[in-house]
């Protein structure tokens, strides 16, 4: 092999396996699915954060449908011989599901070093509203 | 400094997924490295080895609560070792929209020379 990775070496290995061993498997996450994906909340919008690196914006098709957000795409396999593979390449798609109501018409979307953002603004006429009861 | 080295500690180390292949004109190395701004990249060569490391802050502020957590901010950390064929002078690097592109060509052929015999 001309050129190769030492994976059997690197500095501070053995306090890395003792750190893998007693840490909780909260990285676990990164290797279920791609793209992987975050999703927060704040008090005005919804956050879907995702790595899709390789991926220009217009490789990534969003979806906005009524209950769901899809996140799909293609990820090309580089050409030539390779050695090592270890990149995700292929078609990919995550659906999000949305069991809340959200601002459809200012939902926004950015990329930015292969972080996909979409801002799902809360929705102001969807709140709650009181229904009062007459009592017959 | 030693902040500055707590600091660093603190994030989680991950290994970037990479792909090695061949080509024409040398070897490419292509390192998949979400979140890492160009002034946050360091690439090293000491030696024989190449070493990549590149922090990822996820920009996030502190008022959201998160329902699903899949990625995180931190540090990636890969080191690659290089073959004597591999042209040191020349590697090329380039960032893109979260992946590392090497290029490392090989060294030329030196041309074969003749070497004249002087009589003494």
């Amino acid at each position: 092999m001309v050129l190769d990775f030492n994976t059997m070496y690197y500095p501070g290995r053995f306090e890395r396996v003792i750190e893998d061993f007693f840490k909780p498997q909260q990285g676990e996450g990164r290797r279920m699915a791609f793209p992987p994906l975050n999703v927060s909340e704040d008090e005005a919008n919804y956050y879907v954060r995702s790595e899709v690196p390789g991926l220009a914006m217009d490789a990534i098709e969003l979806t906005l449908t009524e209950k769901s957000l899809v996140i799909r795409g293609e990820r090309p396999t580089e050409q030539g011989k390779y050695y090592r593979q270890e990149r995700p390449a292929g078609f990919f798609q995550r659906v999000v599901a949305l069991n809340v109501p959200v601002d459809r018409d200012k939902v926004r979307a950015s990329l930015a070093d292969g972080v996909l953002t979409v801002v799902l603004p809360k929705c102001e006429g969807c709140v709650p509203r009181k229904i009062s009861i007459d009592v017959a | 400094m030693s902040e500055n080295a707590t600091e660093t500690k603190a994030l989680a180390r991950v290994s970037p997924a990479t792909d090695i292949l061949e080509r024409e004109d040398g070897f490419y190395v292509y390192m998949d490295i979400p979140g890492v701004r160009r002034e946050d990249l360091n690439i090293d060569i000491n030696e024989n080895e190449l070493t990549v490391t590149g922090r990822a802050l996820q920009g996030s502020s502190e008022k959201e609560s998160f329902l699903e957590v899949q990625f995180g901010p931190g540090e990636y950390v890969r080191a690659v070792s290089l073959s004597d064929r591999v042209d040191r002078e020349r590697i090329k690097a380039s960032l893109k929209d979260g992946v590392l592109t090497l290029h490392l060509p090989r060294l030329e052929k030196l041309a074969p020379r003749r070497i004249p015999v002087q009589t003494g």
